[in-house]
C-alpha cells in the first residue's frame, strides 16, 4: 500500500514539474516571438528606408529645401519595425 | 497667432527725381517685400521697363569685391564682429577710398610673396628628395656626367644583377631593393639597356647637381630653413594686418553691400523716361509709418496705394506672427515649408505637443538634466538664428523630459527615491527579486493605450485644422465637399473606435462591451459606431472616391503614435541594461578594496559612461526624429498644405555701421 502512496506522490510531482517546464516552454516561445517580431520587421523597415533613404540623399544634395519632404518619405517605412516593437512589447508584458 | 502678419499691397509711384531718397527710406525701414517687376509684352505696359542701376555701382561693386576677397583671405567672419563699435559712415567711406587701395596693394604684394617663398621651399624639397638615393655615392655628382665615351645609369631594381658588360658599379639595397650607379662604355649601352629591360630596371635621372650629395642637400636644407624664416615674417605681417584691419573690414564690407543693394534696386522696379513704380508688401502694422516717411520725404509729391489682394493664397509673402514661445519651432516648419498666406500656422500647437512627446519618449531626469546642460552650454558655438532656436527646443524639450521623468521616477535608468507617479515604465532588467517585484507593477499596455489617446487626439485636431483651412482657402463647391471629408475622416476614425470598444474591454478606454445587444451580437454602440463610420465614408467619398482606398492609413497612423512608448521604452531598456552590467556585473561582484577590484570598479565606471553617453546620444535622435515624423507624417498630412512665399523685407539689420 505504502508503495501505492508513493507512486501517486511521485506521479504528482512529475504532474507539476511538466506544468512548470511548458510554462518555461511558453516563456521561452514568447520571447521568440518577440524577437522575431522586432528582427524582421527592423529588416523591414530597412529595405524600405534602403532606396528612399539613397534617393532622398541625392534630392537634398541637389536642393536644400528638399530637406524636410526627403526626412518625410524616409521614415515612413518606420512605421514598420514600430508595429514591430509594438507587438513584442504586447507580447511580453500583458 | 495661428495665422501668418497680416500684409498689405502697396505701390508707390513717383517721378525719377525722388527715386534714391525713396530707396533710403524703403531701406532705413526694413519692412517692404518688393515684388520683383517682370517686362512682359504687354500693350498696356508699353514704355514701362525695369530701371536702370544707380550711377558709381560699378566702383563701389569692385570696391566691395575687394574687401571680399580680403576678408576671405584672412579668413574673417562675422563671429570676428561680436562686440565691436558701431563706426561712422562718413569716416568709413573717407576711408575706403584713401585707405583701400594701399591696404589691397599691400596684401596683394605679401601673399604674392607668400606664394613665391612657397614654391621655393617646394622646389628645394623637391631637389633634396631625387638626390637622398645618391647620399652614398663614392663621388661627387658633377662627376655622374659629362663623359664622351662613358655612360653613367642610376636606378633601382629588385633580385640578383649580372652584368656580363664591362662595367663599374656602386650599390646598396634596402629592403630588397637595391639602388645601382652604373658606368658603362657608350659602345655597350644597347646591351646593357636590353639587359636592364630585362631585370625591370627602374631607371632614375640623375639631377644635375655639383658637389657631393649630402653637402648640396646639407645646403638645401639651410636654404629652406631661412625660406621659412621669411615665410613666418610674411604670415606674421599678414596676421598683423589683419589685426588692425579686420574692424575697417567688417564695417565696410556691411557699408559696402548695404550701398550696393539700394544702388541695384532699381532693377526690380517698373521705370518710365521720368517716372517709377515699386509694388511690394508691408505687414499692415508698419504701413502708416512707411506711409508718412516716404510723403515727407518727397515731399508729398508721390502717390502711394494699397491695392487690393488678388489672390490671397499665393500672393502675400509670409512672415511669423507668433508669442516667442512658439519662435523656435518655426524651425521646424520652415524645415518642412512656409505655410500660405491664409492657412492656419501650426507653430504654436507644435511648439506646445512636441516637447511633451519628447518627455514621453526620453522622460528621465538624468538625461534631461544632460541635455538642459547641453542646451545653455553649446549656445557658444551657435550664433545664427537656427542654431539658437534649435537649441531653445532642445531646452524645452529637456525641461519636459525632466518633468516626465519625476512622473516615471527614472534617473539614468534608475529608480527615484518614490514610485512612479501615474504609470509605471520600469523594465525587470537585472533579474534580482527587487526586479521581479517592480516589473509586476509596471504599466505597459496601459501606457500604449495612452499613447493611442494621443493619437486619436492629434489626428482629430488635424482634421479639424484641415476642415478649417479648407473653409478659408478653397472656393465653390470644392471647398464644402473639402470641408465634409474632413468631418467624414473624423467620423470614419471615431467610428472605427466606437467599433473597437463595443466588441472589447480595453483598458484606459472606454468599455461599450456590456450594453444590451440588439441584433446578432451587435449592441447599441456597435450599431452608433457602424453608421458614424457608414456616413463618413460617404462624406470621403463624395470629395474624391479614389481616397478610400487611405481608409485603412486611418488605422496605421493611430497605432503609429504608440512609437512614443515603444521608443521610450528602448531607451530605458538601455539604460537599465548599461546600470545592470556596469554595477551589476563588474562593480559589485568585485568589490573589495585591491589591485583586483580597483581595476573592475574603474572598468565598470567607464562602461557606464560609455553606456549612458550613447544612450543620450540615442535618445536626443530617437526623442527628436521621432515627434518630428508624428508632426510631419501623421499630423501635417491631415491639413496643411505649404509653400507659402517666405518674407525678405529690402534693407539690412546693421551692426557695425551708422543707420542712414
Amino acid at each position: 500500500m505504502a508503495s501505492g502512496a508513493e507512486t501517486m506522490a511521485v506521479e504528482a510531482a512529475a504532474q507539476s514539474i511538466e506544468v512548470l517546464a511548458s510554462a518555461a516552454a511558453a516563456k521561452g516561445l514568447t520571447a521568440i516571438g518577440a524577437g522575431l517580431a522586432v528582427g524582421l520587421t527592423g529588416i523591414g523597415s530597412g529595405l524600405g528606408e534602403m532606396s528612399i533613404g539613397a534617393a532622398a540623399v541625392g534630392a537634398v544634395a541637389e536642393e536644400k529645401e528638399m530637406f524636410g519632404l526627403a526626412l518625410l518619405f524616409t521614415v515612413l517605412p518606420e512605421t514598420i519595425v514600430i508595429f514591430g516593437l509594438v507587438v513584442a512589447l504586447l507580447l511580453l508584458f500583458s | 497667432m495661428f495665422s501668418p502678419k497680416p500684409m498689405s499691397r502697396l505701390l508707390i509711384v513717383a517721378s525719377k527725381e525722388h527715386i534714391d531718397p525713396v530707396i533710403a527710406e524703403l531701406y532705413r525701414h526694413n519692412v517692404f517685400h518688393i515684388e520683383d517687376f517682370i517686362e512682359s509684352g504687354n500693350e498696356e505696359l508699353k514704355g514701362v521697363k525695369i530701371g536702370n542701376p544707380s550711377k558709381g555701382v560699378d566702383k563701389t561693386s569692385s570696391d566691395l569685391v575687394r574687401i571680399r576677397s580680403i576678408a576671405s583671405t584672412f579668413n574673417v567672419t562675422e563671429n570676428d564682429a561680436l562686440g565691436l563699435q558701431r563706426a561712422q559712415n562718413n569716416v568709413l567711406r573717407e576711408r575706403i577710398v584713401q585707405d583701400l587701395p594701399q591696404i589691397a596693394k599691400e596684401v596683394e604684394e605679401l601673399l604674392s610673396k607668400r606664394s613665391r617663398l612657397d614654391s621655393s621651399i617646394k622646389d628645394y624639397e623637391q631637389r633634396i628628395e631625387l638626390l637622398k638615393p645618391f647620399t652614398g655615392s663614392p663621388v661627387p655628382m658633377d662627376m655622374l656626367r659629362g663623359y664622351d665615351t662613358i655612360s653613367v645609369i642610376a636606378g633601382t631594381f629588385t633580385g640578383v644583377f649580372n652584368l656580363e658588360v664591362p662595367h663599374e658599379e656602386y650599390s646598396y639595397s634596402h629592403k630588397g631593393t637595391t639602388f645601382i650607379i652604373l658606368a658603362v662604355r657608350t659602345n655597350d649601352l644597347a646591351t646593357v639597356e636590353k639587359y636592364l629591360l630585362d631585370i625591370q630596371f627602374h631607371k632614375i635621372a640623375i639631377p644635375v647637381e655639383d658637389g657631393s650629395p649630402q653637402e648640396i642637400i646639407y645646403q638645401y636644407e639651410q636654404e629652406i630653413a631661412s625660406l621659412k624664416e621669411k615665410m613666418d615674417g610674411v604670415v606674421k605681417e599678414l596676421e598683423e594686418i589683419k589685426e588692425k584691419q579686420k574692424d575697417f573690414l567688417l564695417a565696410s564690407e556691411e557699408l559696402l553691400s548695404a550701398d550696393v543693394d539700394r544702388a541695384e534696386a532699381p532693377l526690380r522696379f517698373a521705370t518710365t523716361d521720368h517716372a517709377f513704380a515699386i509694388e511690394g508688401w508691408v505687414p499692415t502694422e508698419n504701413l502708416t509709418a512707411l506711409h508718412s516717411d516716404i510723403e515727407k520725404i518727397t515731399s508729398g509729391n508721390v502717390l502711394i496705394s494699397e491695392l487690393d489682394i488678388d489672390d490671397p493664397n499665393n500672393g502675400p509673402p509670409v512672415e511669423y506672427h507668433n508669442p516667442d514661445f512658439a519662435h523656435p519651432t518655426e524651425l521646424f516648419i520652415d524645415v518642412y515649408s512656409r505655410p500660405k498666406y491664409t492657412e492656419i500656422d501650426p507653430s504654436l500647437i507644435m511648439a506646445i505637443v512636441y516637447p511633451i512627446m519628447f518627455g514621453l519618449i526620453l522622460g528621465d531626469v538624468g538625461y534631461g538634466l544632460i541635455l538642459l546642460i547641453m542646451s545653455f552650454g553649446l549656445r557658444s558655438l551657435f550664433h545664427n538664428e537656427g542654431g539658437n532656436q534649435l537649441l531653445d527646443v532642445l531646452r524645452n524639450c529637456s525641461i519636459s523630459s525632466i518633468f516626465f521623468g519625476i512622473v516615471f521616477s527614472e534617473f539614468l535608468g534608475f529608480s527615484l527615491p518614490w514610485r512612479p507617479l501615474w504609470l509605471s515604465r520600469h523594465l525587470n532588467i537585472g533579474a534580482g527579486p527587487e526586479a521581479h517585484a517592480i516589473a509586476e507593477v509596471s504599466h505597459i499596455p496601459e501606457l500604449l493605450v495612452l499613447s493611442i489617446w494621443i493619437g486619436l487626439f492629434h489626428i482629430t485636431l488635424g482634421r479639424i485644422l484641415g476642415a478649417r483651412n479648407a473653409a478659408k482657402m478653397d472656393h465653390g463647391h470644392h471647398r464644402q465637399l473639402a470641408i465634409y471629408a474632413n468631418i467624414g475622416w473624423i467620423m470614419v476614425m471615431w467610428g472605427i473606435v466606437l467599433l473597437i470598444w463595443s466588441f472589447f474591454a480595453i483598458p484606459f478606454m472606454i468599455d461599450l462591451t456590456g450594453l444590451p445587444g440588439i441584433v446578432s451580437g451587435l449592441n447599441v454602440a456597435s450599431i452608433a459606431g457602424a453608421v458614424i463610420l457608414i456616413v463618413g465614408i460617404i462624406c470621403i467619398a463624395r470629395e474624391n472616391v479614389l481616397d478610400l482606398m487611405e481608409i485603412p492609413t486611418i488605422i496605421s497612423n493611430v497605432l503609429s503614435y504608440t512609437r512614443l512608448i515603444a521608443v521610450g521604452l528602448s531607451s530605458v531598456a538601455i539604460a537599465m541594461v548599461t546600470n545592470y552590467i556596469s554595477i551589476g556585473m563588474i562593480i559589485e561582484p568585485n568589490f573589495e578594496l585591491s589591485v583586483f577590484g580597483i581595476v573592475f570598479f574603474v572598468v565598470g565606471i567607464i562602461v557606464f559612461l560609455i553606456g549612458h553617453t550613447i544612450n543620450t546620444a540615442l535618445g536626443v535622435i530617437g526623442g527628436g526624429l521621432h515627434p518630428l515624423r508624428l508632426h510631419y507624417v501623421e499630423f501635417f498630412t491631415k491639413f496643411y498644405r505649404g509653400g507659402g512665399k517666405i518674407y525678405h523685407p529690402f534693407g539690412k539689420v546693421r551692426k557695425l555701421t551708422e543707420i542712414e
